[in-house]
């Protein structure tokens, strides 16, 4: 803020709206038509004079000019400010940041690879649960499928053996769309995993997302519940988990952008976003 | 605006204020003012009467329910009494105190002189508080007092058919009917208002990128206001129709839908949550960075995650809903759009720790205020992404759960972030300070009725307690925690005692606070305590989001990193 600039002149005086009663009295009208409706008309009535007596007031009031007061202003102080002090700027990100964020990260085709590649060999365990068990490949994408209906929707265990073409589609859709969001999940966490990361990521995470799943799903969807084999279940998540993060783990890793400006990261050729004198030739992102 | 306008005849000069006008002089200089200062005091005040009526009849509720078949008032009472304590707290405390708030903060955040149409403010006002007297006239009406009159009984959010001539004879539904259709009137002028000054008188130098969190959060909070009382206006007037013309909108017999005044109120309604979260969200963003001596962590963030809660939060609406019977896809996208409204929420929340994080932390009481908010109100909203899954809300919904999960949202979160704003603006409104000692003391008593009261409260729901009922039989596991949780209200009551006589007193006794008690950053605290009628007598002119901090550390501005 600049200083305030009253110190070139004389304390002036300030305009503002005079004080009028017009929209109290507009407001009071408008109130006592509806309070009428459920006490007497002649509030009613009351209520319209009042409105009209309000409504032209007001135009009055700011018809053909809006009416003033004059206020004498004041000289602010100086300043109004306590005295400068010394102060301190924390450390930029890349000095403290880092030592819990990667300065590299996976770009985001490594998690659409990782969950792709994760998916179809989850796909690939449960078909084969499926065959073996049931001699269908459609039973575990049925169940996928069953996940998006209510309980009382869901077939009988002969009828999940059949292929159906809008359960078919509904799994499909629903398996890549998971996978592809977990396997972007994976990208993003499996750098800040301490160590072990496939371990982790893996096998321990699958894990734990199965424990979970076994509790709650019995209070969510009971009947899908007793439909799933969780051994089968868990087998699933850990090969999903294990090929997706051998896949991510893989793929080159990049220089993240956090900290580079928006404008910059949304492409944008301003003028003025890099310096170009200082680091000539240098990729200023880092 | 206003002040641009050719004046075509001689301006009145007000006389000088003397030290002690008469009474008449200051009742006629409240009524007439069309100052946003004035204004924003007068809401304040109001929707603190009204906040005591709302505590009495939430107390009167909870002594009813303090053990087994009690009969500490009747059921026709009880029933008026969560009617009038929802609508009360709602209508006509939480938004008022609200738009009290920004009416006069707002102005003086962005460097104007008043709000872009100051007489329009003063009718919105006007139009608030007499819909308010409307609907508590109506213990007046029928037979008076004694029979508690013609109180509405139906509920906060007043479901059809218990609406219809039917099922509510006499008046007690028109009165809340037109209580609220005259106070909403009220609120869209005010909103209107908030979005045109913020566009339109912002000071120079103050793009959009340099407007502090505080106007951004208001400025999505009048857009809301805008876009979701419509529809509850719009469905009064049906209702309206429905019982005075033999309309037949919400009547299921005659070819209505009773599910369409569901889907109407709550288009409304949950809007309406983040129309009174947004201002917590705003006083918060300015209490934390001053009270942790750092500018707020990722504004531009911030401001994103404002403008996306603002759109999802008109999607949401039919979580409400759940148990009337939706399709599977209406179930499932309710359920993904409420859960997704937590992500925004959560970025706040960690941008409001990140402020904190190696901030030079004082507790003061705003403080305090703003520390309990973040706890709480995560809670809160831990609790809203268990309610937003169906199938747990077909269990839960309509419990006492539900009943803890809201007053976690509105009490743990929205009041605990307007206390804080009480006395952090206090010093400003008033130029006095308030008592530290007992502001503190207001905080830990009320903070231990509060966690009395709403943490005990989930667990009558998760046992099967439904909401609204007027008594229950004893050996269901209820009656310990109902005990509980009335004691909690004791304390809250306490609280709210301490914490008006702080204000009052203060008032007049407090110490002079200075223009700028907290070294703070924004406008406002660059004029005078209780500020002139004018504002500034210069308007200023800003480079960056801290303009206070520029004006002081001329060696360290802030617009050199911005």
């Amino acid at each position: 803020m600049q200083e305030p600039q009253i110190g070139n002149a004389e304390p002036t005086d300030v305009m503002l709206p005079a004080p009028t009663a017009w929209p109290f009295t507009l407001a009071l009208g408008l109130a006592l038509i509806f309070a009428g409706m459920l006490t007497n008309v002649s509030i009613s009535i009351l209520g319209a004079v009042l409105y009209l007596s309000g409504a032209v007031g007001w135009f009055r009031e700011v018809l053909p000019h809006e009416r003033h007061v004059r206020v004498p202003a004041e000289p602010e102080a100086e300043t109004g400010t306590v005295p400068a002090r010394e102060v301190m700027r924390l450390p930029v990100a890349q000095q403290v940041q880092r030592a819990w964020l990667p300065l590299k990260i996976y770009p985001i085709s490594a998690g659409v690879k990782g969950g792709l590649a994760g998916g179809i060999a989850m796909a690939v365990l449960a078909m084969l649960y499926g065959v073996v068990f049931f001699h269908s490949l459609w039973y575990p994408i049925n169940l996928i499928a069953g996940s998006l209906y209510d309980a009382p929707a869901i077939p009988t265990t002969e009828a999940l053996l059949h292929f159906r073409l809008g359960w078919f589609v509904f799994a499909l859709a629903m398996h890549i769309t998971m996978c592809l969001l977990v396997g972007l999940l994976y990208g993003a966490m499996l750098p800040m995993l301490p160590t072990r990361p496939i371990v982790l990521g893996g096998i321990i995470g699958p894990l734990l997302w199965t424990g979970l799943l076994y509790h709650v799903l019995g209070y969510i969807n009971p009947l899908l519940d007793q439909q799933i084999n969780w051994y089968w279940f868990a087998l699933s998540q850990v090969a999903f988990g294990v090929v997706a993060g051998l896949v991510v783990v893989r793929q080159n890793k990049v220089w993240t952008s956090e900290n580079l400006p928006l404008a910059m990261r949304a492409g944008i050729e301003s003028p003025g976003i890099v310096d170009e004198h200082e680091h000539d030739g240098e990729d200023t992102r880092r | 605006m206003w002040d641009a306008e050719p004046i075509s005849k001689p301006l009145a000069v007000p006389p000088v204020r003397d030290a002690v006008q008469p009474l008449f002089d200051r009742v006629h200089g409240w009524i007439t003012t069309v100052d946003h200062k004035r204004l924003g005091i007068l809401y304040i005040v109001y929707a603190l009467f009204f906040l005591v009526i709302g505590g009495i009849e939430a107390s009167i509720m909870r002594l009813q329910l303090i053990r087994p078949h009690n009969d500490f008032v009747s059921p026709q009472v009880f029933n008026r009494m969560f009617t009038m304590h929802g609508t009360t707290m709602i209508f006509f405390v939480a938004m008022p105190v609200m738009f009290g708030f920004i009416n006069y903060a707002i102005p003086l955040m962005i460097g104007a002189r008043d709000m872009a149409f100051p007489r329009l403010n003063a009718w919105g006002f006007w139009m608030t508080a007499f819909g308010g007297i409307i609907l508590y006239f109506s213990f007046l009406g029928g037979s008076g007092l004694y029979g508690a009159g013609s109180t509405p009984d139906v509920g906060w959010f007043a479901y059809a058919p218990l609406t219809s001539p039917s099922f509510s004879v006499g008046h007690s539904t028109d009165y809340w009917i037109i209580g609220l259709l005259i106070s909403g009137f009220g609120s869209i002028a005010t909103a209107i208002n908030i979005l045109t000054t913020i566009f339109c008188l912002r000071c120079p130098g103050m793009t959009l990128g340099k407007m502090p969190l505080f106007a951004w959060m208001n400025m999505v909070t009048a857009g809301l206001v805008v876009l979701a009382l419509g529809p509850l206006t719009a469905a009064q007037l049906m209702l309206l129709i429905d019982r005075y013309l033999g309309g037949h909108f919400f009547d299921t017999q005659a070819g209505g839908s009773a599910i369409i005044w569901m889907h109407f109120f709550w288009v409304f309604g949950h809007p309406e949550v983040y129309v009174l979260v947004m201002p917590a969200f705003a006083f918060v963003s300015e209490i934390i960075p001053v009270f942790s001596r750092k500018a707020i962590f990722g504004y531009p963030i911030m401001v994103g995650a404002t403008i996306s809660i603002g759109f999802i939060s008109m999607s949401v609406w039919a979580h409400h809903m759940f148990t009337v019977g939706m399709t599977s896809y209406g179930n499932a996208f309710f359920v993904a759009s409420t859960m997704a409204i937590a992500v925004p929420t959560g970025i706040k929340i960690f941008n409001w720790l990140g402020t904190m994080w190696g901030g030079k932390l004082i507790f003061k009481t705003p403080m305090l205020f703003c520390v309990a908010f973040l706890f709480q109100f995560l809670i809160a909203g831990l609790t809203g992404v268990m309610l937003s899954v169906a199938p747990f809300n077909w269990q839960l919904g309509g419990s006492y759960f539900v009943v803890a999960h809201f007053h976690y949202v509105i009490v743990g979160g929205i009041l605990f972030a307007l206390f804080g704003a009480f006395y952090y603006w206090f010093p400003k409104m008033s130029g006095r300070m308030y008592n530290e000692k007992l502001g503190k003391l207001h905080f830990w008593v009320f903070l231990i009725g509060f966690h009395l009261t709403f943490d005990f409260m989930h667990i009558p729901g998760i046992l099967g307690m439904p909401r609204r009922i007027y008594t229950y039989e004893p050996g269901r596991g209820w009656d310990t925690w109902n005990l509980i949780i009335t004691i909690g209200v004791l304390f809250q009551a306490v609280g709210i005692l301490i914490f008006v006589y702080n204000l009052v007193s203060s008032y007049f006794k407090g110490k002079l606070a200075g223009d700028d008690p907290w070294d703070a950053w924004t406008l406002e605290w660059s004029t005078s305590s209780p500020p002139p009628d004018y504002n500034f007598a210069t308007i200023p002119v800003v480079r960056s989001r801290r303009p206070l901090w520029d004006l002081k550390h001329p060696e360290d501005p802030d617009w050199k990193y911005e």
